[in-house]
């Protein structure tokens, strides 16, 4: 079976004004159905290893590959689709847009993709209720609580059911509570045969995946 | 579904997505796409209000023009000629030209209404008495015949014409402008006034006239009763004129037949000033209205490309984040790029619509308060609009391509 995504000598250095190794080259290979936990201290390089496999950055050095295929042989047109359907994202600073109600940002998460209208409208309320948020469906995100924005973020992320969800600090401002309910729904996801790559600070969330990765210096380590 | 795991072919954008997003997205910053478009509202109300006023004024000069100006004929010796001649001296007698066997060929000629000579003689002393003076003023005189005073057409408010009596005698009368009558305290006619301490009667009091307004500031008197004054102390000797009122259209062959009519002898010693072709000063004044519009709608162009360019560029600055969470969501470049265009083009056509609007406000509210009559062509609303939609598109271009360049990794920053 082919893997959903893999890392061949993928490596990304920035040169701001000298050259920063954010990740040195690395080989990572992610299978269908695996529930990967990336840790590590701030500016190791976890941020640039999901930039990398959520196609929203290319590697300067090494081969990325999206089902056994090179990801710089994709057009923008397929690399756009790609991130659209196969992937979704759940940002650290949520990114939701202000002055659209809820269930409006969740449908904008399938804006590019196949669904027409009326559909995206159906797929964003369902997404909605499985969040358990249908009582805040059409309110501005501007007054709703931290947990509650994450939930709305996850929402928009798994509303066009994609392959891949990737999650950036997806707990990371939230109480017990809250952090409790997100990384309910992230179980549930998992048991549904999503694949999942969560970077954390968290031990507790650490602790939930299937695979742990560790990154310490532009350099993963497996097993942690 | 999870297991679906053929590549999606291609991201997408729908012609009513794009169009609802670009609405959403200037709706959401609603102040700033207000600002934005002011430079268009304000370049398409100044296009139309430009155009409608010009058409409406150009309709009004020739109006205006038609009546009076371009049924009139001056023909005049230039000075030059009057000095070979020898009219030019000090105390001349009446030149050929104008004495009444010249100006009664001239009267034959079909299309004249009416004729006669005017000299018009520098400033002289008027007084209501005798040498008193302090009360005394200073005034031009022009001397008239019955045909050329039906040219000048003076509005009397007071009083009568002189007529071929008073010239033919050499009568001592006068007609006053309301303005001098004021200044020399006469209220009423048949009253006398002293000019160069002769006395003369005042027949009549005019505040206005059709032709030649320069006769508002100088005493008119009968044609020969004025020549009596050359040959007296006068030091300058007067400019020498016939004035001729022809019927519509007549103004150019009359002025070229009436130097020849005047002095058949040496017609080449006259210049007739005939009004301009009225066709061609509408044209003149049309090709003047072209230019200035052309001219404003350019800079109305400028302007508004420019703004709305310089507010979407620095939008794009602000917008990184979510440039960025489009880009992740599936969005390619081109999406970002069209949508940007597209927010600028609406931004271009609604400002193009609302500017064309005013501008029209603008030339009816002026048009009605001088009570004319307003022109207003559909069209030239139209081109606003369309002006205003082509700006919007063109501004987009810049700040669209700055947007591609934002990458989706900018979406993760904070």
């Amino acid at each position: 079976m082919t893997a959903v995504l893999s890392l061949r000598q993928a490596g990304r250095s920035y040169d701001d004004g000298h050259v920063v190794r954010a990740l040195r080259p690395t080989d990572l290979t992610i299978e269908r159905g695996d529930y990967i936990t990336v840790t590590g201290p701030s500016g190791s390089g976890k941020s640039t290893l999901l930039n990398l496999i959520g196609l929203l950055d290319r590697p300067d050095v090494g081969t990325c590959h999206i089902l056994g295929r090179d990801a710089s042989s994709f057009s923008e047109a397929e690399r756009g689709a790609l991130r659209g359907e196969m992937f979704g994202f759940v940002f650290q600073a949520f990114h939701l847009v202000p002055g659209r109600s809820a269930v409006e940002n969740v449908e904008l998460g399938m804006l590019y993709g196949r669904h027409p209208a009326r559909r995206r409208r159906a797929l964003a309320r369902e997404a909605i209720i499985r969040v358990r948020l249908a009582h805040r469906a059409d309110s501005d995100p501007r007054t709703m609580s931290g947990g509650e924005r994450q939930r709305v973020a996850l929402a928009r992320a798994v509303a066009g059911d994609p392959v891949v969800l990737f999650c950036d600090e997806p707990t990371g401002n939230l109480d017990g509570a809250n952090t409790e309910n997100v990384l309910e729904l992230l179980r549930q996801l998992h048991g549904e045969g999503m694949t999942l790559v969560v970077v954390t600070h968290d031990s507790k969330v650490a602790a939930q995946g299937t695979r742990r990765l560790r990154v310490d210096d532009g350099v993963v380590r497996e097993g942690a | 579904m999870h297991g679906d795991s053929a590549v999606p072919t291609r991201s997408r954008f729908r012609p009513r997505d794009l169009f609802s997003e670009a609405v959403l997205s200037l709706l959401a910053h609603s102040g700033r796409s207000a600002l934005t478009a002011a430079g268009i509202v304000l370049g398409c109300a100044a296009f139309v209000a430009t155009m409608g006023i010009s058409a409406t004024l150009s309709r009004q000069v020739s109006a205006s023009f038609d009546i009076a100006r371009a049924t009139q004929v001056v023909v005049h010796q230039p000075a030059d000629e009057a000095r070979k001649s020898g009219a030019a001296t000090v105390g001349s007698p009446v030149p050929l030209w104008q004495r009444p066997t010249a100006v009664d060929r001239l009267r034959r000629l079909n299309g004249v209404d009416s004729a006669g000579p005017r000299m018009t003689l520098p400033e002289r002393t008027l007084a209501r008495t005798l040498s008193t003076g302090g009360s005394d003023t200073q005034a031009k005189i022009v001397g008239v015949d019955a045909g050329a005073l039906a040219v000048i057409e003076p509005h009397l408010i007071r009083g009568r014409y002189f007529d071929r009596f008073h010239d033919r005698t050499a009568a001592p009368v006068v007609l006053l402008p309301a303005n001098l009558a004021r200044v020399l305290n006469i209220d009423r006619v048949g009253v006398a006034i002293f000019v160069d301490d002769r006395p003369y009667t005042v027949i009549g009091v005019f505040d206005d006239v059709t032709r030649e307004t320069a006769t508002m500031g100088s005493v008119v008197m009968p044609f020969s009763t004025a020549q009596l004054l050359v040959a007296g102390s006068a030091t300058v000797p007067p400019e020498r004129a016939v004035l001729i009122e022809v019927r519509p259209g007549a103004a150019h062959p009359i002025g070229n037949q009436a130097p020849l009519a005047l002095l058949p002898e040496a017609s080449g010693q006259l210049e007739s000033i005939a009004p301009p072709d009225p066709l061609t000063l509408r044209r003149a004044v049309e090709e003047n209205v072209t230019m200035l519009v052309l001219v404003v709608s350019f800079i109305a162009l400028g302007v508004g490309t420019f703004s709305i360019a310089t507010a979407a560029t620095a939008g794009v600055t602000a917008r990184a984040a979510e440039i960025g969470l489009r880009r992740a969501i599936g969005a390619r470049p081109r999406h970002i790029f069209v949508q940007l265009l597209t927010e600028t083009t609406l931004l271009g056509t609604v400002g193009g619509i609302v500017g064309s609007a005013l501008g029209i406000v603008a030339v009816v509210a002026v048009a009605l308060s001088n009570g004319w009559e307003p022109i207003l062509d559909v069209r030239t609303a139209a081109l606003a609009a369309a002006g205003g939609v082509v700006t919007g598109l063109i501004a987009g271009l810049l700040p669209g391509w700055r947007a591609t360049r934002v990458q989706p990794v900018a979406a993760l920053r904070q």
